[in-house]
């Protein structure tokens, strides 16, 4: 199975560790317990991908930190980058 | 509430060189210390006549001004009396550098002996050649017969650096510096990191770690600094980093870089920022105002009296400091895989197998302390080491 990891139990991405295909069932460590979660895309090895929907202009929080603000709406299990996070340091 | 592991307090000891007074040292290298660039070649040939010898070579030294000339001295002589030296010959062109730099070395460690031959003293290099081997035979024996005695890590100072990032710097290798790094603390010693610019975006959370007003307004000064100075350059820092490769491996924004570079570190509060080489006055976290470039950046923590350096990689970089050996850490597997000689601790089973924090944290530990305790790192073994002396303005 593939696996990602969260930096902080708050966090709403994870890091994927490997490529990781449309579909693919990722079991995610680092929060409380154990977590699974639906990629509805590709992400490829030590991208960011969401572990719930995050709506337009909310906070993109990994190390437990704002790493950006989500530019659109992200559901869960996509791709989390530069198409659709900016920098909250303007 | 279970402690963090990070925070286990450490009983650990290593074996390293008491002396007569200050912090013990992890290697008791008879150094050769170049007082400028034209000097390199001399050193060299000093270096490959005898096989006890240490080189420090170093870029230019020669009409430095103002700042420049201050950090040259300060950091070369801050090298010449680190603790991992036990004896130093300074070779210079002229007395007064090479006088500067052997004074900044006596205050630093007063017990070591510190000899300077010059070429205009002694008269051409050949002569200058001969007299520093007289020196030198005269010091090494007494070296290489100095015995390694119990130290506690209250005695350490460890430097913490991270080049050649990729997105497994801030998962793998980073943190579990970091973590090493906080073990350290506990244990009463001193941790130093660095890299102004690469806490451009996180300095926020540094700052709220500051223990008090004045270090917490060394550290967004330093990062006003680099800010202001990378916008009179024409350089956008926050629209340009990440970099094009950061994002292909997957940084989105610069506070995202910056937060897992700022792992290194560790999770202690700042007691201390000190400019680039100088030595801390505090047991505990330490930040150094410094250049993030590698060789720049491990020079000015080996002269701020670091023992040992914790290099943390992701793509790759063989480079080590010549007094204060420096253990290379990737958690990147095609790393680890590429270029396994230039790898101290190989952390790829952290992204591979999912073995935890704890367990990588132990494995560090373990190799710094054999490290400390005499171990040669692979860029000891292969002379994969060098210097460099940060610049502060052009030359004239």
């Amino acid at each position: 199975m593939a696996r990602a990891i969260m930096m902080h139990e708050e966090d709403n991405v994870a890091t994927v560790l490997m490529d990781v295909l449309q579909g693919d069932t990722i079991s995610v460590e680092g929060g409380k317990g154990s977590l699974h979660i639906e990629a509805a895309e590709a992400v490829p090895f030590g991208h960011k991908i969401s572990l719930s929907g995050i709506g337009k202009d909310h906070l993109i929080l990994k190390y437990g930190e704002t790493i950006g603000i989500a530019i659109c709406t992200i559901p869960s299990g996509t791709h989390v980058h530069v198409h659709n996070l900016k920098s909250s340091r303007g | 509430m279970v402690q963090p592991p990070s925070l286990k307090k450490s009983e650990s000891t290593f074996l390293g060189f008491r002396r007569p007074e200050g912090p013990p040292g992890a290697r008791n290298h008879l150094a050769i210390i170049s007082a400028m660039d034209n000097t390199n070649p001399l050193v060299r040939r000093i270096c490959s006549l005898r096989s006890d010898l240490t080189a420090v070579n170093t870029s230019f030294g020669r009409a430095l001004m103002g700042v420049d000339e201050a950090q040259h001295f300060r950091i070369m002589g801050h090298l010449a009396g680190h603790p991992n030296v036990g004896a130093a010959i300074i070779i210079g062109l002229e007395p007064m550098t090479s006088g500067a730099i052997a004074e900044a070395a006596a205050q630093a460690s007063p017990w070591m002996p510190i000899e300077i031959v010059t070429i205009h003293e002694t008269g051409g290099t050949l002569k200058t050649t001969s007299r520093a081997l007289e020196l030198a035979g005269k010091l090494g024996p007494h070296l290489s017969t100095a015995q390694r005695e119990p130290c506690g890590l209250e005695e350490l100072t460890l430097g913490t650096e991270c080049g050649g990032s990729d997105t497994t710097s801030g998962l793998v290798s980073n943190p579990v510096t970091g973590m090493v790094a906080d073990r350290v603390v506990a244990a009463g010693g001193t941790v130093i990191f660095s890299e102004t610019l690469e806490i451009v975006g996180a300095e926020h959370l540094l700052a709220a770690r500051a223990a008090d007003a004045k270090t917490k307004q060394k550290i967004l000064g330093g990062v006003q600094r680099a800010l202001t100075y990378a916008q009179e350059l024409g350089v956008d820092l926050i629209g340009s980093n990440p970099t094009a490769d950061n994002m292909e491996g997957g940084l989105s924004s610069i506070e995202e870089k910056s937060l897992g570079a700022i792992k290194k570190g560790g999770n202690g509060p700042i007691v201390e920022v000190v400019g680039a080489g100088e030595r801390p006055t505090k047991s505990g976290t330490v930040f150094a105002d410094a250049p993030c470039g590698g060789v720049e950046n491990i020079t000015s923590l080996s002269a701020s009296a670091a023992q040992a350096i914790v290099f943390s990689t992701g793509i790759g970089n063989p480079i080590g400091h010549p007094i204060s050996p420096t253990i290379k850490v990737t958690g990147n597997p095609r790393t680890a895989t590429l270029m396994p000689e230039n790898i101290d601790v190989d952390l790829r089973d952290v992204i591979e197998d999912g073995v935890g924090y704890p367990e990588a944290t132990d494995r560090l530990e373990k190799e710094l302390l054999e490290v400390l305790s005499g171990k040669l790192t692979t860029s000891e073994l292969l002379g994969e080491t060098e210097i460099t002396v940060s610049r502060a303005a052009l030359s004239l």
